[in-house]
């Protein structure tokens, strides 16, 4: 049972009410408790970020680093001590934008790691400036007329640079985000999990999604099963906007890095 | 089993007023002390998990608390079900 992994003593934690991290932070926990992995050698690592604040709530040794590189920490675990299970929670910001290159390296190393990726589409700790996923049009502190960037793809990113296994859900689909967190972590080498999730404060009250449930039913509704995502594309049908693929992108048996030697 | 709110930990978002199949979670009405309207359950004992979670020996469905951010909902041991005896009078 997940409860088993949490500091109690340490909650209620310090984000937001409906702040999807705590939704995402159980998926994470189910996940890891059904492995059957022992506490004592599971390292939980993360960067700066209200996301990057989750490894405080869990009772295991965890490493919470500077901002962008928690992989590159991550990966000095892991060298060290192949044995550890070593799981990252990481934000957009964190990952794709100042730690944008640690991300693709490890990719390209395939090193066995787990990243969940809460993509919350701002920066949310530092007060809600725009960053590398935030979508087209969308407001935040520094893009106050609308996004006019194209936003990085995770998914797409992490498949080209070579991972093992890529998966996105959101903070709606509890049960396939729990059950892609654990194909993650029981495939060896580089695994992203990209969870889209709400940040009510910083990016809901300034794009119309002000209370929690606005955006979980937003996510809900503009989530679209890859296999029905690709025939769409086939058909050559206009993709509804603002939707997106959710569902497993890749699972492969890349040459991996870090994983303990079978003999 | 008993399903419960803590109280303590809710921070009254409501979302698991979205995902119960049962429709057993409902927007609170009334502030509780720190102002937080936290959700009023609606016959809780119709969730499968007050009645067979025991029989199974493990959580069923579960959505609501796995969706809760704040990791308030749970299930807690409840005495022996005892029917209430029916007093005739004369
Ligand atoms: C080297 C460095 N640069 C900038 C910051 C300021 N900073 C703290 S958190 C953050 C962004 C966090 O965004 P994200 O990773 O998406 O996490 P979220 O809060 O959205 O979960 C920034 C820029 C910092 N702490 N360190
Ligand atoms: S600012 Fe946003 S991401 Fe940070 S705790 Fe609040 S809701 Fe969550
Ligand atoms: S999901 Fe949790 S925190 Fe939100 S209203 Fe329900 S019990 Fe409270
Ligand atoms: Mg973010």
């Amino acid at each position: 049972m997940r409860d088993e992994w949490f500091r109690a003593d340490r909650l209620p934690h310090i984000y937001c009410a409906g702040c999807g991290n705590g939704t995402i932070v159980n998926c994470v926990l189910e996940a890891v408790s059904m492995t059957g992995w022992d506490r004592k050698n599971t390292v939980f690592l993360s960067g700066i970020g209200c996301s990057s604040r989750a490894p405080g709530y869990i009772l295991t040794d965890s490493l919470h680093t500077t901002h962008g590189r928690a992989i590159a920490f991550a990966t000095g675990v892991k060298m060290a001590d192949p044995s550890l299970h070593v799981v990252v929670f990481t934000g957009d910001g964190d990952l794709a934008a100042i730690g944008g290159n640690h991300f693709i390296h490890a990719c390209r190393r395939n090193i066995d790691l787990t990243v969940v990726c809460m993509n919350n589409h701002i920066y949310g700790m530092t007060g809600g400036q725009g960053s590398p996923t935030t979508p087209l049009g969308k407001t935040s502190t520094t893009t106050p007329y609308g996004a006019s960037e194209t936003p990085f793809d995770l998914v797409d990113l992490a498949v080209a640079a070579g991972a093992n296994y890529v998966a996105r859900w959101t903070s709606f689909h509890v049960k396939q985000l729990t059950e892609a967190v654990l194909n993650g972590l029981n495939t060896p080498g580089f695994s992203l999990i990209e969870v889209r999730c709400q940040c009510p404060t910083s990016y809901g009250r300034r794009n119309k999604y002000r209370e929690p449930v606005d955006y979980i039913t937003h996510l809900k509704a503009h989530a679209i099963l890859k296999d029905k995502w690709e025939s769409m594309e086939k058909s050559g049908q206009d993709m509804p906007a603002d939707s997106f693929p959710v569902g497993e992108f890749v699972r492969r048996a890349r040459p991996v890095m870090g994983v303990p030697d079978e003999a | 089993m008993k399903l419960e709110i803590d109280e303590s930990r809710c921070k009254g978002c409501n979302l698991c007023t979205m995902v119960c199949p049962y429709k057993i979670y409902r927007p609170g009405s009334r502030p509780n002390r720190k102002g937080i309207y936290i959700p009023e359950l609606d016959r809780p004992e119709r969730c499968p998990n007050c009645r067979l979670q025991e029989l199974y020996g493990r959580r069923l469905c579960g959505v609501c608390a796995l969706i809760c951010p704040d990791q308030a909902i749970r299930w807690v041991p409840e005495k022996p079900y005892e029917p209430m005896k029916v007093v005739i009078e004369y």
